[in-house]
């Protein structure tokens, strides 16, 4: 990314200035990111190859002629578990390309030179990330809406899926920035953080006919991602109130508390031409 | 001679020494109607008949198919099938039931009651009310044809901002040297 704030000796007129000074120096490098991000079109391949997937799979849940009333809830659970899976990842991609793809691209020692602070850098990468996620959710109202029809649960799953999706969003954002800000370059970033989700997402492809012990629980609530997934199906499947299971949303708010606090302290020295925090 | 005395009487059937279960239950309304996906509730009324307290008794909810080869998986239907209770004599006492209709067809529901814990021996009758009669309607909310109109459109136009955004990116970049 090229930060487009212009020092004053360049000669920008006074109300551009008066202007800049005005907005915050986050806001300035999430609208510059999240412009780089949906007009070079990789956003919108992204969201194409989401879409594809979700229509995908809501074809495949609608033609299923044995499709009664409580599998109709869980296709609908099925789709917005998805979304959130896959809108995360999406959201952890574009987010571990945050300083890694700057450093590799060359870009970053002319965005360290420009007005702004380190971790106003930061917080603009981290909501240009989650334009992605907010992105896929609206990709995803139009597909939950054709299954919900009949049971009465859009404005449910939607609000859950919403809240829930968007605290892992934040908090594997932040986790992608991290891993980022340490790699050397953005392949190995892109990995780790790919390798990361996976390790997140295997407690949650379990056959459900395994026994589940004390083992199974607690590394289900230990897993942010497996946890808000657990969250949305005991609302929406089995139909409990918002406050029955409220404690499988312990990891999701501690991980956006931890990882995003880490990027608050450490997010100066990560964002550095040399990867690390300790580097030089 | 102790040893030995105890040693037969805890061979004897403790059935044989208890009264046997001596309760009423009766369900509430004799049929219903629903379609798939419906919810209901069917009420019972359990009454001690006997002339001593009936200790911890169990009623349990149990649903089957009476048409048709449908699998049914009672615990869809409901997920409390179980309630513990115990009875003075002469008491009674109306227990709800909370169903949701999961298949459709024809089905029975009943309650069945049972002692249960220490008072349980392994000898006694059950008791069960008579059956309630559900027929269950089919509904069908989901068809490919609702779904087709979402599943292409919604590609297609994210497709088509995102080949509009490529094609501007390559004109601003100018033709490859």
């Amino acid at each position: 990314m090229t930060l487009q704030v212009a020092p004053p000796e360049v000669g920008t007129s006074p109300d551009v200035m008066a202007t800049a000074e005005r907005r915050r120096g986050w806001l300035v490098v999430a609208e510059q990111e999240s412009r780089d991000l949906w007009t070079s079109g990789r956003g919108l391949i992204l969201l194409l190859l989401f879409s594809i997937l979700l229509s995908a799979v809501t074809y495949l849940t609608s033609t299923n002629q044995a499709l009664n009333f409580l599998e109709q809830r869980e296709s609908v659970n099925l789709v917005l578990q998805l979304a959130v899976a896959v809108g995360v990842l999406v959201t952890l991609v574009v987010s571990a390309d945050g300083i890694s793809g700057e450093r590799e691209r060359g870009t970053l020692e002319s965005l360290l030179v420009t007005p702004v602070s380190r971790r106003a850098i930061i917080a603009g990468k981290l909501i240009a990330a989650l334009t992605m996620w907010f992105a896929t959710f609206i990709v995803t109202i139009p597909y939950v809406w054709v299954l919900a029809r009949g049971v009465g649960i859009l404005g449910q799953a939607m609000a859950l899926g919403l809240f829930v999706g968007t605290l892992v969003a934040v908090g594997l954002g932040s986790v992608g920035l991290l891993i980022s800000g340490v790699c050397n370059s953005n392949k190995t970033s892109i990995a780790a953080s790919l390798f990361l989700l996976l390790i997140l997402f295997a407690p949650t492809q379990l056959p459900s006919g395994l026994p589940q012990g004390w083992f199974f629980e607690v590394l289900l609530r230990a897993n942010p991602v497996a946890s808000a997934l657990a969250y949305i199906s005991s609302m929406l499947v089995e139909g409990h109130s918002w406050t029955e299971d409220l404690s499988y949303l312990i990891t999701p708010l501690l991980t956006a508390l931890i990882a995003g606090g880490a990027l608050v302290f450490a997010g100066p020295r990560l964002l550095r031409l040399t990867p690390g925090v300790s580097a030089g | 001679m102790i040893m030995l005395l105890a040693g037969v009487l805890s061979g004897l059937p403790v059935a044989a020494l208890a009264d046997p279960l001596n309760v009423q239950v009766v369900a509430q309304p004799p049929t219903v109607s629903t379609v798939l996906g419906g919810r209901f509730m069917i009420t019972t009324e359990v009454k001690n008949a006997g002339s001593a307290p009936t200790g911890q008794i169990l009623a349990h909810l149990n649903v089957a198919s009476i048409a048709g080869d449908v699998y049914v998986d009672p615990e869809d239907w409901s997920q409390n099938r179980s309630q513990q209770l115990s009875l003075k004599p002469g008491e009674s006492r109306k227990l709800t039931w909370e169903i949701q209709a999961v298949n459709s067809g024809r089905f029975a529901t009943y309650v069945v009651v049972v002692p249960f814990g220490d008072s349980a021996t392994g000898n006694e009758p059950v008791k069960v009310s008579q059956m309630v009669t559900v027929d269950v309607a089919q509904r069908s909310t989901l068809s490919a044809g609702g779904a087709l109109p979402v599943v292409i459109v919604v590609p297609v136009l994210i497709g088509l901002a995102a080949a509009a955004a490529l094609f501007r990116v390559r004109r601003r970049r100018g033709p490859a040297t």
